[in-house]
């Protein structure tokens, strides 16, 4: 059973979003953390 | 210029990323550290660390170079179960944030898993306990170590012992320096430099090659890399998600953290982290499936994802690589040498040695005890032992057994203490013959099971009756 052109497409493209989303949200924790004097 | 040498930078380049980086690395550690006050601010960043932090320090952590280097490695040899099956590492992190909300609420003044094991099952226990965890600590450390050398020379071409050298060097003085305030402050702009480097690649890889074209020549040249149904891969895939869990659930590593998070942080930190780390494999892992497509010779399977790098990126792709990994070897690294040298000056130093040391002496001892373990794991690098990196792949045995001991020892009160410590050194012992007369894939599967049924079997016939107050009074319990 092989993996489709498209299955392949999505996997790899819902990672890859996922992935670059993480340092935005990474980034607007440390902004809201910091605001609320949480960071640390 | 042949396909090895595109991948590879000139050694003055490399020195060139690695001191701005370590200049990086040392400065903020430093920098972090001067609000590290007491034992507590020193090993556990104060207790106070957020959300944002918590997050990117448990990625970060469970981000090594493996997980850059191993991950294309693994796809070109196994196809999509290799990167999925890698990805499912993720799960450990996942399964352990309700588990890190237990230890913060039965443990507020908790300091070591080894803490945790002494009070819950007694001393014998605890021994067993501390020379799993401590010989897994030290196996990881010893690997990253030397995986640091290696991938210094090979994308650098410095020498072995002095690339390893600089790396173990550069951790251990930003660690001593600042403590895991240091670990954990310099995790955040780690994790930030390897998402961004790993996205920056599958981008190229996606728009340069293809999703049609790299299909078509995968299914031309290595058909079996696509095929959903290949048996050693599925195999892998169940192993690394036991061995994964086993990893968090037992190693200082990770409860260190859960005891650093503030209140009502340690289960989103970890939650998020195993979202956000899930991808990371497949992303960093499938530009190998652009290697038919692209025509790339790869002679040895390790360096593909450097090789690809380099054909997408040119010299660009070479210093984007080694970047990456040199924030992923030090992010694995320093957390390895700040928990591990925890569990020695908390379970070792003070619990057999010192136990009423006082707290300036512990807090001084702290960071002659990283020093000692960065010299100690820099006496083993040295000889380059291959063997050594093996160590790794039967440590699933001892890990895999204490899933059950931990996870029934936070949530059931009648877990017997003994059945604990039996059910380790019987999952380790089977585990470790599965591993030499069966396989590697089965070591951590066997270790899992006969553990689970002896902690199960014990419990029927002999529960214990534990109270929970004893690990919120821990300080008390030990003075």
């Amino acid at each position: 059973m092989t993996i489709s052109v498209t299955s392949l497409a999505f996997l790899v493209g819902t990672a890859t979003l996922i992935t670059a989303l993480a340092p935005f949200v990474m980034m607007i924790l440390w902004i809201r953390d910091w605001i609320r004097g949480q960071l640390w | 210029m042949n396909s090895m040498q595109s991948a590879t930078l000139d050694a003055g380049t490399g020195w060139l990323i690695l001191a701005v980086f370590s200049i990086i690395w040392i400065a903020l550690g430093g920098y972090l550290g001067r609000r590290a006050i007491g034992l507590e601010g020193y090993m556990l960043a104060g207790r106070k660390v957020g959300l944002a932090l918590g997050t990117a320090t448990a990625m970060a952590t469970w981000v090594t170079s493996n997980t850059t280097m191993a991950a294309p490695q693994l796809a070109l040899q196994m196809g999509v179960w290799g990167m999925l099956g890698y990805s499912l590492g993720s799960v450990g992190l996942m399964l352990f944030a309700p588990l890190a909300k237990r230890i913060h609420g039965l443990m507020p003044a908790g300091f070591t898993s080894g803490d945790f094991v002494r009070l819950r099952y007694g001393k014998t226990t605890w021994r067993v306990f501390l020379a799993i965890s401590l010989f897994y600590g030290f196996g990881w450390l010893v690997s990253m170590g030397m995986a640091g050398g290696v991938l210094v020379n090979a994308l650098t071409g410095i020498d072995y012992r002095i690339g390893m050298s600089v790396i173990l060097a550069v951790c251990v003085l930003y660690t001593v320096l600042g403590g895991l305030r240091a670990v954990i402050g310099t995790d955040f702009l780690q994790t930030l430099i390897i998402l961004v480097g790993v996205v920056i690649l599958a981008w190229l890889a996606i728009t340069e090659v293809g999703f049609e074209r790299m299909h078509a020549a995968v299914l031309a040249e290595r058909p079996e890399l696509l095929n959903l149904l290949m048996p050693a891969a599925i195999m892998f895939l169940f192993n690394n998600l036991l061995f994964g869990v086993g990893e968090i659930f037992h190693s200082n590593v990770w409860w260190s953290r859960a005891f650093a998070f503030r209140e009502g942080v340690g289960f989103r930190a970890y939650l998020m982290a195993g979202v956000f780390w899930m991808p990371i494999p497949v992303v960093a892992g499938f530009i190998a499936l652009t290697v038919p497509a692209l025509g790339i010779n790869v002679p040895a399977a390790d360096m593909v994802g450097p090789l690809v790098a380099a054909n997408l990126l040119g010299a660009g792709g070479a210093i984007l690589v080694f970047i990456v990994v040199f924030a992923a070897l030090a992010s694995s690294l320093d957390s390895l040498l700040a928990a591990t040298s925890d569990l020695i000056l908390t379970d070792i130093y003070k619990g057999h040695f010192r136990p009423r040391a006082s707290e300036i002496e512990l807090a001084c001892a702290a960071r002659w005890v990283v020093v000692g373990l960065g010299v100690l794991a820099w006496l083993l690098c040295l000889p380059r032992l291959t063997t050594l990196a093996e160590l790794l792949y039967f440590t699933g045995a001892f890990v895999a057994s204490t899933i059950w001991p931990i996870a029934a020892g936070l949530f059931w009160r009648r877990t017997n203490p003994a059945g604990a410590a039996l059910a380790m050194v019987a999952g380790t012992a089977t585990g470790l013959a599965g591993y030499f007369l069966i396989g590697f894939y089965v070591a951590a599967l066997i270790s899992a099971a006969v553990s689970m049924s002896i902690v199960l079997l014990s419990t029927w016939l002999r529960p214990g009756d534990f109270d929970w107050a004893v690990l919120a009074n821990d300080r008390e319990v030990q003075a």
